[in-house]
């Protein structure tokens, strides 16, 4: 029952980071209708510029805080310069540029940083509770109560605030948002922003655990992909519980499924991705889409 | 420019240009050095997976991330044919059908997902593969990879084992070219081209998006099969590295650049995959990420329609420019100046936007 508890308890601490991206995506997605595959390769810059802060001698916090702000003016600047030119057009366009941007991205930590590994101090002090039998280290607490306050702030945003509505205006309807007089291009860039500085943070949960490299959130990103359509593209909350769900079922299997063991972890999220496609194609907190001709 | 349009609308010209360049390809090993047949054998591979990552992205509209793991599974199975002693036509067969199958089994979930889902889940399949193929040590040879030597050649070629292995794979990789010609230009090319321009439409006019879907996914694993075959023959060689997550991203980008719904194009994705790391890398190993991720991005900024584009769009300008003036001196009756660009347009159009 400890070995029970314990992994369920890891299980929602990795979960949490799968979910602090995939609220990143659906936040993109929310106020531009794209899937940004550059998520993850942008919160790795994130991480690596407050790598740069920290080695100014900033405080953790302050580093992470900083990157947070550069990496809001990265993701802006990112969708006025380049993704600007292919809103509007065929999505499957839009997203190889993205696709383009992580290989680029990638490629850019890669030349500037290297490809060696680099130790990340933790936000979190590393010492341990006990809770029920099961060590608990406050690195995992940490993450999860953050991930969950960025969550709850973000449902509020777009449901409680004209900044919210604005954004979600302009993802359902460009033209329409347009014409009632809303700012389309600015809020565009403001929702890449947010994205881009929610990858940071992110990045900033990540790196202390896996240490800092070019290709660190690629498996993250797909986990993340993953818990997006299980959790409906629409609904930050049901992206982080299916998050959450991904990281808890995956590290159960890990353990009492010898088939699949540590290395084949990874194909569980898409075991449980079929079987939630084959019941609820639009992800189970999704609203259906209604098309029209 | 107009006239060698013409010339090359004629029936008899396009056979005498089709005889010239088989010829070419046949006597080319011949004469080049072994490097150069390995380069041409190699583009000659992949030419065919980006063939199928066209006919799924280019043709039928899904963004697709993860062809290169039928690559991988196809030449695992011929490896696997191989090192069973298997006749060579089996483990070809076997190359194909049994991607082929996981395609269409993969096909049937994704494709219940409209829009951008596809590629979410296609971006799995390598990030999977990977440790699948390690972990199914007793038929992938775990991380040291297997290799397979069934594409020496034999005694009575007098060839070389670089010149038999370029034969093989051309060969192949030409019927494959065909076979996907024929397919795009034809009614399931059609009904896909329906799909990927509205659903809606589409299945207002009794077309299954689902099914065509589904079928350019089976088609294009096939294809990716075929590849992995020929990577076998080429290479001999695999491990789960074959199939890694950069390769595959690699090879969407080179369909991209070469020029997406179309054949040449594909053919130029090939040559874009094989060639460009090998200059990056000549230049400097750590810019190559970059410089591929730079050469995506502008090329579709610049170029939407790819590399394939380039003429049609120096033509564009060309005709832009030159038509006040030929206005005044050509003798050629105006409709048929008036009717070029009508029948063009579209077509560039329907080109760009893929």
């Amino acid at each position: 029952m400890d070995t029970f508890i314990q992994l369920v308890v890891d299980g929602l601490s990795l979960g949490s980071i799968y979910a602090a991206l995939a609220l990143a995506i659906v936040l993109v997605n929310q106020s531009t209708g794209l899937i940004n595959f550059a998520q993850g390769a942008m919160a790795v810059l994130s991480a690596y510029i407050a790598y740069v802060l920290l080695g100014w001698g900033l405080p953790t916090i302050l580093a992470i805080l900083g990157s947070v702000v550069v990496s809001f003016v990265i993701g802006a600047v990112v969708e006025r310069l380049l993704i600007r030119r292919f809103e509007g057009g065929d999505p499957d366009t839009a997203v190889v540029v993205t696709i383009g941007l992580l290989t680029l991205f990638t490629g850019i930590c890669g030349w500037l940083w290297g490809y060696n590994n680099r130790q990340f101090p933790s936000l979190f002090p590393l010492t341990t509770v006990d809770i029920f039998g099961a060590v608990i280290s406050i690195r995992s607490l940490g993450t999860t109560l953050v991930i969950i306050a960025i969550m709850v702030l973000l449902q509020v945003m777009f449901l409680g605030t004209k900044l919210g509505l604005a954004l979600r205006a302009v993802s359902v309807n460009p033209q329409s948002a347009s014409l009632s007089g809303l700012p389309v291009g600015r809020l565009l860039m403001v929702g890449w922003g947010l994205a881009a500085a929610l990858g940071a943070v992110a990045g900033a949960l990540v790196a202390p655990q896996l240490t800092l490299t070019p290709g660190m959130m690629d498996t993250a990103l797909v986990y993340a992909l993953a818990a997006v359509i299980i959790g409906g593209l629409n609904s930050p909350m049901g992206a982080v519980v299916a998050a959450w769900g991904i990281g808890v079922l995956e590290n159960l299997a890990a353990v009492y499924v010898p088939f699949i063991g540590h290395d084949l972890k990874i194909a569980v999220p898409f075991l449980i991705l079929f079987v939630v496609l084959l019941v609820r194609p639009q992800g189970l907190f999704g609203r259906k889409v209604v098309v029209r001709v | 420019m107009n006239q060698v349009t013409k010339l090359l609308q004629n029936g008899w010209v396009r056979l005498a240009v089709g005889v010239v360049v088989a010829a070419i390809l046949v006597i080319l090993p011949l004469v080049l050095p072994v490097f150069a047949n390995q380069t041409l054998t190699r583009i000659g591979v992949y030419a065919v997976a980006v063939l199928g990552l066209n006919i799924i992205m280019g043709y039928s509209g899904q963004v697709m991330l993860g062809q290169i793991f039928f690559l991988g599974v196809g030449a695992y199975v011929t490896a696997y044919g191989v090192g069973n002693d298997w006749n060579v036509v089996v483990v070809f067969l076997a190359a194909c059908v049994i991607p082929g199958i996981l395609g269409l089994i993969i096909a049937l979930a994704a494709a219940r997902l409209g829009g951008l889902a596809i590629a979410m889940v296609t971006i799995a399949l390598p990030i999977i593969g990977v440790p699948l193929a390690k972990r199914l040590s007793d038929l992938t040879g775990g991380s040291q990879g297997v290799s397979a030597r069934f594409s020496s050649a034999p005694e009575w070629t007098g060839l070389d084992n670089d010149q038999w292995q370029y034969y093989i794979v051309v060969g192949i990789a030409a019927v494959a070219f065909v076979l996907a010609f024929n397919l795009v230009r034809g009614k399931y090319g059609r009904a896909m081209a329906i799909v990927r321009d509205n659903e809606s439409v589409a299945r207002s006019m009794g077309i299954s998006p689902y099914r065509y879907k589904v079928m350019a996914f089976t088609v294009a694993s096939i294809f990716g099969g075929v590849s992995g075959f020929l990577y076998m023959v080429a290479v001999q060689y695999t491990s789960p590295e074959t199939m890694s997550f950069h390769h595959s991203i690699s090879l969407l980008a080179a369909m991209v650049v070469g020029g997406a719904a179309s054949i040449a194009g594909s053919l130029i994705g090939g040559a874009y995959y094989v060639l460009v790391p090998q200059v990056t890398n000549a230049i400097d190993p750590t810019i190559t990420a970059i410089s591929q991720g730079i050469i995506l991005v502008a090329v579709l900024f610049v170029l939407p329609g790819g590399i394939v584009s380039l003429p049609r769009v120096i033509r564009r300008l060309l005709r832009r420019r030159g038509t006040p003036g030929a206005a005044s001196t050509q003798t050629t009756p105006p409709p048929s100046r008036d009717a070029a660009p009508t029948t063009e347009g579209p077509e560039t159009e329907r080109q760009g936007q893929a």
